[in-house]
């Protein structure tokens, strides 16, 4: 495939993805990062998010928790923690999680316990991003 | 004996499947692993000078030594224990004076360690190796990195057992903190500066440092658990060559027996019928 952007997403337990592309969108942890073929060489730290690709016209996603990405020769590798595919993702779980994040933060509001409270917000922004892979959550809705 | 022989059998073949299991994970998270020592080492490379300026590249201010010893659980696995406890005394007589202080995995390391009167910093009984996953690797990680951090060690080492093959495990020592990058090819050191950085070196190194401590202790802590298995796979599979031997010599000896039983018996009842017909 001529022009195309080799996709690799590779964690400690497997590589999940390893595919042509053509478009690539990665959140960054200073905002999205679009990727395109022949692109410059460039290291970026990568958020908990939702990774967009291109694969042969479709527009899909996955779950990508912290980590790196690499672009380099046309291939673009994202080391992360955890990338999971729509399939892997427990709905039910992501939402569970949700409401208790969210009960934990309306709980702890202005309580003492700031490190509970950068946690409980870390399970949310996880949290909705796994339902925004799975297309439960509207992409303009921010972070609340 | 015969079910001595089952039972080892048995627990051969468990070693064996979970011996695999955990060699596939070493195998899987070697990707990774590579990954983020390269991107470790250009941009610690990028870093130039400044990177001795970082506490955790640099020699800790404090004098103690701390020591991550990784021992098994349970027994019945042959001298995987006592080889790793060789190899620690081996460590204690070469640096006599060393102020060590442990950090333990394993039930048998720990009793051991404590009979012995060495200073335990900590043990981590739960969870136990056995339910190794990347997560347990990165709060061990995070445990050694904050003990460091905290000034009271010169550096931190990691005493575990390297898998080299199935027949070959060896009791190792490495160091682990302060961190000594792999170093980036020299001409890529030219290059680290046409690189787009995103959002920045020091960033980039910070986030860096804590995923590339984790991804050595995973790996340690794997081929530690897959020596302990490699270790009692041998072990029990020594024990049953021995049962079927012992068993074979068993036999002989049980038949002999019983061969005499039955001549006994034999001799009663001719001797018992010789009476009645004398009679």
């Amino acid at each position: 495939m001529a022009g195309a952007l080799t996709l690799r997403v590779i964690t400690p337990d497997s590589i999940v993805l390893d595919i042509q592309t053509s478009a690539v969108r990665l959140p960054g942890v200073d905002g999205q990062i679009g990727i395109l073929p022949r692109h410059a060489h460039m290291v970026a730290a990568v958020d908990v998010g939702q990774l967009s690709y291109n694969e042969g016209g479709v527009e899909k996603s996955l779950f990508v928790s912290e980590g790196f990405a690499e672009v380099k020769g046309n291939t673009l590798r994202v080391v992360c923690e955890a990338g999971e595919l729509p399939a892997d993702i427990d709905e039910e779980r992501a939402k569970e999680a949700e409401a208790r994040a969210r009960a934990r933060l309306k709980a702890q509001r202005g309580g003492p316990d700031a490190v509970d409270m950068l946690r409980a917000e870390a399970a949310l922004r996880r949290a909705i991003a796994r339902q925004r892979v799975l297309g439960l959550y509207a992409r303009e809705r921010v972070r609340s | 004996m015969g079910n001595i022989k089952q039972i080892t059998r048995a627990m051969e073949m468990v070693a064996t499947t979970k011996l695999r299991r955990f060699q596939d994970r070493a195998v899987s998270s070697r990707p990774y692993a590579q990954e983020i020592a390269q991107l470790l080492g250009r941009m610690s490379a990028a870093m130039g000078d400044k990177l001795q300026s970082r506490p955790v590249f640099a020699a800790g201010q404090g004098k103690a030594v701390a020591m991550l010893v990784v021992g098994s659980d349970r027994g019945l696995c042959g001298a995987y224990n006592s080889a790793l406890f060789a190899a620690l005394e081996r460590w204690l007589e070469e640096h006599q004076g060393a102020d060590v202080r442990l950090f333990v995995y394993g039930k048998r390391a720990y009793q051991y360690l404590q009979k012995r009167g060495l200073p335990i910093e900590r043990y981590f009984a739960d969870p136990p190796l056995e339910k190794i996953d990347y997560r347990l690797a990165k709060f061990t990680a995070k445990a050694l990195l904050e003990a460091f951090l905290s000034g009271q060690y010169r550096e931190v080492l990691v005493h575990y057992t390297a898998f080299e093959s199935m027949a070959k495990y060896v009791p190792t020592t490495i160091p682990f903190l302060p961190v000594k990058p792999v170093a980036g090819k020299a001409n890529e050191q030219g290059g680290a500066s046409d690189v787009i950085l995103e959002p920045s070196v020091e960033t980039l190194l910070d986030k860096l440092v804590p995923r590339y401590l984790e991804t050595r202790i995973f790996n340690a802590l794997l081929e530690a658990i897959t020596s302990e298995y490699a270790s009692r796979r041998m072990a029990m599979k020594n024990a049953t060559d021995a049962a079927t031997d012992m068993q074979a010599l068993l036999k002989g000896v049980y038949n002999r027996k019983r061969q005499e039983g039955i001549t006994k018996e034999l001799l009663d009842i001719v001797g018992g019928a010789e009476a009645l017909r004398g009679k």
